[in-house]
Order: structure tokens, then sequence, then C-alpha cells
């Protein structure tokens, strides 16, 4: 029992690198070894994907970029997954981004999701492009979209595109989805566009802000979550589209694994230290 | 004072009180000032503000090398990095179509025209759209340097929280106990392997957890020893007979569990954090417009 | 693959795995890459926000076509000119001004406008959506029957109950200006409870989004890693740790006193 605590108190003190290299193993392993878990699907994803799925036909969807390269692993798949949905389901798409690189990202999926459905620029989709200005260009979108979209990304007069006939704010789509990671983002969609206007609106979140945002779920003011890469890799599963999010969910599993692992054996360090000052 | 001090309060409060009436206020040229020009202008003030970011970066880095300060071949790289970007953003389109075919310069477009022997023509993307090209210098730029640069950044964390986990998070008091247990059972139950470790596993080792517990007082090995063998057969036959699959009982299938502290303490949680800050925004807010918080011209 | 790919590959690859690199230790490679991001990104934001706003939404009402002052420059994008947004262009040049030291007061202005339509646009936001709606979804139904008693995860009169309990304990909790001793004291003493559970869920999130960014980096090195990018990963890879080897052989480490 003594050999067991000095063990433990030993890898207690252990230097910090190897903590990372552990940590990076529990992670590059399963990446280049892909191992097939069980993905279950839980009520908030389920939520999105049915308020999807409710939209009337030959709707308006208006999606919103609003994230970056940093956050992409676990933003990106819910996007790609809300998008295939969204065209499957024989809707238009209309693309803005809060994020200047929001706009990169856009087109990043544009390209991916082009391979499947072959989409035709300004009748599936239109590409509006990054605003700067925060909740002040959601809120101008919610009063007037073509004072704050004079041109799209490609400088295309938004006039002259015939998928914006009859689209002048917010209220002239039938739903929101935004790709958020931060500031500006699903705050901002459900205080100066979803609330105002009364559009249903859904999110996708890092795994950081979902805490934030649940209260908007539970309130009814977002129709649920797509919560970190987790959320992405349940949606693929719902739509039946298995993507990244789904692969890195055993690389996710076991580093989570580690992680917990270590606090288990650092609490464990910390209780023999503290049992054995009292004893002397 | 009048430029420095005042002026900028009488902003505040015309602009803020503007804005938030506006909300309320039925006047067509009022509601369209404040919906579009107002915000227009702002994010053009944004804009500029970004300029002027970068030029003090600039500054401070000139400054490093011209006095030689420790570190000052780093602000050369990043000096060079900036003008490199910068010449990419502002003098060249970067973007020259050749059929679907993007160049980077006119002169490789041209060149490719005359190898293939094709009789298209050059055409080069306006200003402004050069930045969002697919296939474009600007956007090759984003991709292979920027955004490995960011992401990577904050990729790092995940190793230094690893680290604090192990290091730093110790259960000292009840509460802490709680912060931690909490983390853990997301942790696993929102991914994969908390479906894999059944409740019948959960519930086994809450009777280790116990066994332990009872050893801190009771000292008979004897006894200790039947408690635990009295827990385990005592799950085990719960089991038998209430016949529970593989996710029963609910209350220590993790998945399940996560689900339920995620939706209902935590959101108590969560909810009480943003009505206490929703209330703090405004009367911030309120405090800039009427003139009694001054820290943005410097005053305390 | 078209050169610029790979060659874009490689770099990617170096700068990751040169940031990466700080984990053994802060090294010239990992000033380097974070050097490198500096700059770009400085430039990087000013372009965008430059193309963006600045020159279709400013110059394109200052100088639209046709307009007063389109002998100086025309930006055509279908505005029609308006002399109001010469007060944006006075605030973002006096903003520009403020780099020198004697012009330091001139970016107040600027910065005073920003605020006060913030502070406007917040105000009314976070009140309607973050306090209103909140507080209202917090009066939930309890006695009409139509709920079960307890369920896992879906609406339940238990959660409900437990849902009310905590966000008045925690919102009590965050009233300083009573002393909270006695049975006061031990109800703001369960809001401490589940603002803890609340805490432990966002660390477990926390911990779940940086191994999800982790991966993500991951992913693309291994990507990089491929036959089809000269083996971009290994080549850099080989190359640091060489580099970095010799370099700490040179300089050890500092022992910590």
């Amino acid at each position: 029992m003594r050999f067991l605590e000095d063990m433990i108190l030993k890898l207690g003190s252990v230097d910090r690198r190897f903590i990372f290299i552990l940590i990076g193993l529990a992670v590059l392993i399963p990446l280049m070894r892909p191992i097939d878990l069980p993905i279950r699907t839980t009520p908030t994803t389920e939520k999105v994907y049915n308020a999807i799925e409710e939209i009337p036909a030959n709707s308006k969807v208006l999606m919103s970029f609003d994230y970056g390269p940093s956050t992409k692993p676990e933003i990106h798949p819910m996007t790609l997954g809300v998008m295939r949905q969204v065209l499957r389901n024989g809707h238009q798409i209309y693309i803005t981004c809060l994020w200047p690189d929001g706009l990169y990202m856009a087109l990043d999926a544009l390209e991916e999701i082009n391979q499947e459905f072959e989409l035709v620029e300004y009748e599936d989709y239109v590409l509006l492009g990054f605003r700067p200005g925060n909740e002040a260009i959601v809120k101008g979108l919610a009063s007037d979209l073509r004072k704050v979209y004079t041109v799209d990304s490609k400088g295309t007069m938004l006039a002259d595109i015939p998928m914006m006939e009859g689209v002048n704010n917010l209220k002239d789509f039938q739903f929101i989805f935004t790709g958020s990671a931060g500031y500006p983002g699903t705050f901002e969609w459900v205080q100066y566009g979803g609330d105002p206007t009364g559009v249903p609106l859904s999110s996708g979140t890092t795994s950081i802000q979902v805490n934030e945002v649940m209260p908007y779920v539970q309130s009814g003011q977002v129709k649920g979550i797509l919560a970190g890469m987790p959320g992405a890799a349940e949606y693929e599963s719902l739509i039946n589209t298995p993507g990244i999010a789904i692969q890195g969910m055993a690389a996710q599993s076991f580093a989570h694994l580690v992680i917990v692992l270590f606090i288990v054996l650092g609490n464990l360090a910390y209780f023999i230290t503290e049992r054995r000052e009292r004893k002397y | 004072m009048v430029l420095k001090r005042y002026i900028p309060i009488g902003i505040v409060a015309f602009f803020g009180s503007l804005t938030l009436f506006g909300w309320f206020i039925d006047n067509e040229s009022i509601e369209a000032f404040v919906n579009d020009d107002a915000t227009q202008w702002y994010d053009i003030i944004a804009s500029f503000a970004i300029f002027l970011g970068a030029l003090n970066l600039l500054k401070l880095q000139f400054l490093k090398v011209v006095k030689r300060q420790s570190g000052w071949q780093y602000s050369v790289v990043a000096i060079a990095s900036f003008f490199f970007a910068f010449t990419i953003g502002f003098f060249m389109k970067g973007a020259f179509f050749v059929g679907e075919e993007v160049y980077f310069t006119q002169g490789a477009a041209e060149q490719a025209i005359i190898a293939s022997g094709s009789t298209e023509t050059v055409k080069a993307v306006e200003w402004g759209a050069h930045i969002s090209t697919e296939g474009g210098l600007f956007k090759w730029m984003f991709d292979n340097i920027f955004t490995p640069l960011s992401a990577t950044m904050f990729a790092l964390l995940a190793f230094y929280v690893a680290s604090a986990s192990y290091r730093a998070f110790r259960a000292r008091n009840f509460e802490a106990t709680l912060l931690l247990l909490a983390g853990i059972i997301i942790m696993l139950g929102r991914v994969p392997v908390g479906s894999l470790i059944t409740p019948w596993m959960v519930m086994y080792l809450l009777v280790f957890v116990g066994t332990i517990f009872v050893n801190t007082y009771i000292r008979s090995r004897k006894i200790v020893f039947g408690v635990f063998v009295l827990g385990l057969v005592g799950v085990t036959l719960l089991g038998m007979n209430m016949n529970w699959s593989p996710t029963e009982p609910a209350i220590f299938f993790l998945p399940s569990l996560q689900e339920w502290i995620y939706t209902v303490p935590n959101l108590a949680g969560a909810r009480a954090i943003m009505i206490g800050i929703g209330l703090g925004i405004i009367v911030t807010s309120l405090r800039y417009i009427f003139g009694l918080e001054k820290s943005y011209i410097g005053d305390q | 693959m078209a050169f610029s790919t790979i060659f874009g590959a490689w770099i990617a690859a170096f700068l990751t795995l040169g940031i990466l690199s700080y984990l053994y230790r802060d090294n010239p490679f990992y000033k380097i890459a974070e050097h490198v991001f500096v700059g770009v990104s400085a430039a990087y934001w000013a372009a965008t926000f430059y193309w963006t706003q600045i020159y279709p939404n400013l110059f394109g009402r200052l100088f639209p076509k046709d307009g007063p002052f389109s002998f100086i420059a025309e930006v055509d994008f279908n505005h029609e000119f308006n002399i109001l947004y010469l007060f944006p262009l006075l605030l973002g040049i006096m903003m520009l001004l403020s780099i020198f030291k004697q012009f330091n007061w001139m970016a107040r202005w600027g910065i005073a406008y920003t605020v006060g339509i913030a502070a406007g646009l917040k105000a009314y936001g976070y009140l309607s959506s973050n306090v209103l709606s909140q507080i209202s979804a917090s009066a939930v139904d309890i006695f009409s029957g139509s709920l079960p008693f307890f369920n896992m995860s879906g609406d339940s009169v238990f959660n409900n109950i437990i849902i009310l309990v905590g966000t008045v304990s925690a919102l009590m909790y965050f009233y300083f200006s009573r002393e909270q001793t006695g049975s006061y004291g031990k109800f703001t003493r369960l809001g401490i409870y589940f603002l803890m559970i609340s805490f432990g869920a966002s660390f477990g999130f926390a911990v779940m989004g940086r191994i999800s960014l982790l991966i993500g980096r991951f992913n693309d090195l291994i990507k990089f890693s491929d036959p089809s990018y000269n083996y971009g990963t290994f080549w850099m890879l080989g190359l640091i740790v060489a580099i970095l080897a010799y370099w700490s052989f040179k300089n050890p480490e500092k022992q910590e006193v």
C-alpha cells in the first residue's frame, strides 16, 4: 500500500512535458488509427435537426458564418451539416458573416458542398459576405438588409440578383442559423435578430460558449444548440453523413479519459500528501 | 478642455441617447438614421481603429529595431511579414482568371494561355473582390499562413488545460468537489466513450468509493471487507431482479446524468450569471450615456 | 498538385510545428512564428476592413459616380452622395492622427462615438433578451398537472423547481449589499453550489473545446504528411527537431531555484 502511495506521489511531480506527450499521443493515435464509436444524440441537437426539418417548403434560410480558422474544427462540420440538410430539403441559402474570417470559412464550405450538390450561384445560394459592425450589422439586417449590403462578396449589385427579390430584412427569411465562435455571434443574433423579428433561430457554438447560450435554449429563444465537436458529430449522425466530427470523436473520447485520469491521480496524490502531513 | 473632454462626453450622450431611444421612437427619419447611417458610421470608425492598431504595432516594432532592444531581430520578421501581407492586400490583385483557372499574377496567366494555345483572355478580379476570391493570392496567404498560426495558438491551450487539470485542480472542499465532479461527468458523458461505461460499472465504482469512506471511520478489516462484498452483491442482485438494460438505471448512466446536470442545475447557475451580467451591462451603458462613466477618455 | 499548394502546405506545417515547439520551451522557431502571426494578422485585418467597409461604404458615398467629388475619384457602388459621411471620415482621420503624441486626444472623439452607439444598442438588447426573457422563462408551469413529476432529460415539475430555486438562490448570492448570514446565508450557500456545478460544466466544456481544436491541427498535419504534399510534415518536423536539438545543446535550460 505504501509502495502504491509512493508511486502515486512520484507521478504527481512528473515534468509537465510528459503530460504534453501523453495528451498528444491520446489525440494523435486515434486519428491515425480510426476507431468507430457509437454516437448518441442529445435532445438539444435533435431540436436543431427538427427545427430545420419543420421549415416550410421552398424557404429562404439565412446562415451566418461567425467563426474563424481557430475554431474551424468545431463549427465547420456543423455549418456543412446544416447546409446539407437545408439543400436536401430544397431551400435557398443566404450567407452572411459577422467575422472577417467567416467569409473564408463560407468559401471553403461552399467549395466542399459544391462537390455533392453542384450548386448554382444566385439560384441555390448567395454569398453576401462580411460586414464589420458586430451587433450593428444584425440590427441593420433586421431593419433594412439593402442598406447593409448593396453588393455581395463578388461586387455584384443585390438589385441584379434574382434570388434577392423580395428580401429586404430578416423577416423575409424563414430560418436563421449561426455558427458562432464568440463575439459577435449567437448572443447578438438573439438580441437583435431572433427576438425582435420572431424568426426561428438555431445555433452551433464552440464548446466553451455552450454554457452561456444554454439559457436561451431552455427559454426557446434559440431552437436547440449544436455543442462543439460532439454536437457536430451527433448532427452528422442525424443527417446520415459522417464527416470530420464523427472521425474526431475517438480522439476526443480518449483525450477526455486521459484528462479525467490525470485529475483523479492528481487528487489521489493530494489526499495522500494531506494524510501524511496530518499524521506528522 | 472642451475638445478633449466635453465634446467626447457630449458625443456619447447624444448618440447613445439617440440609439437607445431610437428603439422606442416611431419617427421614420430618426429610425432610418439610427438603424442605417449611425451603424454604418460605427463600422467605418471601427475600421479606422483597426488601421490605428496596425500603425501602432508598426511603430512599436520599428522602435524596437532602431533601439536594438532585446529580440529586435524578431521585430524585423514582424515588420517584413506585415509589409508582405499589406502588399498582397492593397497593391496586388493576386487573382487573374483564365477561364476557370486562377493565377496569382498577370504574367503567369498570360504564360498559361501561351502554353495551352487557348484563345481565352486574362480577366482580373475587381479591387475588393480580390480578398475573397477562391484561389487568389490573398486567400492563399489566409489558408497557409494566417490559419495555421491562428488555429495552433488556440490548440496549444489543450496541452495546458491537461497540465493544469493534473497539477492544480484539487478537491479541497465541498464546492471544489462539486465543480470537479460536474466537470468529469460532463467530459465523459458528452463523448461516445461515456455511453460505453455502463451504469453497473458506475455503481460498482460507487461501492468501491463508499468502502474507502467507511474504512476511514471503521478500522476493522472484516467489517470493511463485508461492506464491500455486500455492496457488490447487492448491486448485482438488484440489477438482475429489476432486469436493468445496459443504460439503466438512467441516474447512473453517464450520458443521461450529464444531460440532467447540463439542463437543470447547470442551467440555473448559467441563467443567474446571464441575468446578473445583463443587469450590469444595462447599468454601465446608462452610466456611459449619462456621462457618469468617463473611462474611455482616461478619467477614473 | 500545383506548386503553390504544396509550397503553402510546407509553410503551414512549418508554422504549426513552430508554434507547437513552445511546449518544449520558448525557442527561436516559436518566436519567428509568433512574430509572423503578429505582422500578417495586422495587415490582414487592415486589408479586410478597408475593402469591405471603408472602400464601398465610405468612399462609395463620398465619391460616387457623377457626385460632386467625382473629379477626385469615382467609387461606384450605386450609392448616392451623402455629405453627412464627412463626419465618420473626420473621426476616422482624427483616430489615425492620434498615433502622434501631441494628437493623442483626437482618438477620443471616435472612441466616444463607438461607445455611445454600443451603449445604446446593448442596453436595450440585454434588457430585452437577457433579463426580461430569462426571468419569464424561469416562471414555469408546476401546478397544472400537464408535466410529469420527474424526467431525466425533458420538462418535469421537479426539474423546473430545481431551476427556479437555483436561479433565485444564485442571484441572491450576487447581492452583496446585505450580509449573508443566518437563513439568508444558508440559501445563498445553496446558490454557490449551483454556481459551482455551472463552473464545473464550463470547465468540462472548455476542455472539450480545446481538445477539438487540437484535433483540427493534428488532422491538418496528418494531411500534409501525405506523399501528394511531398511529406511536408515529416521534412519540417525533422528540420525543427534537428535544429532545436542543436540549439538546446548550446543553450541548456536554466534550472529553477
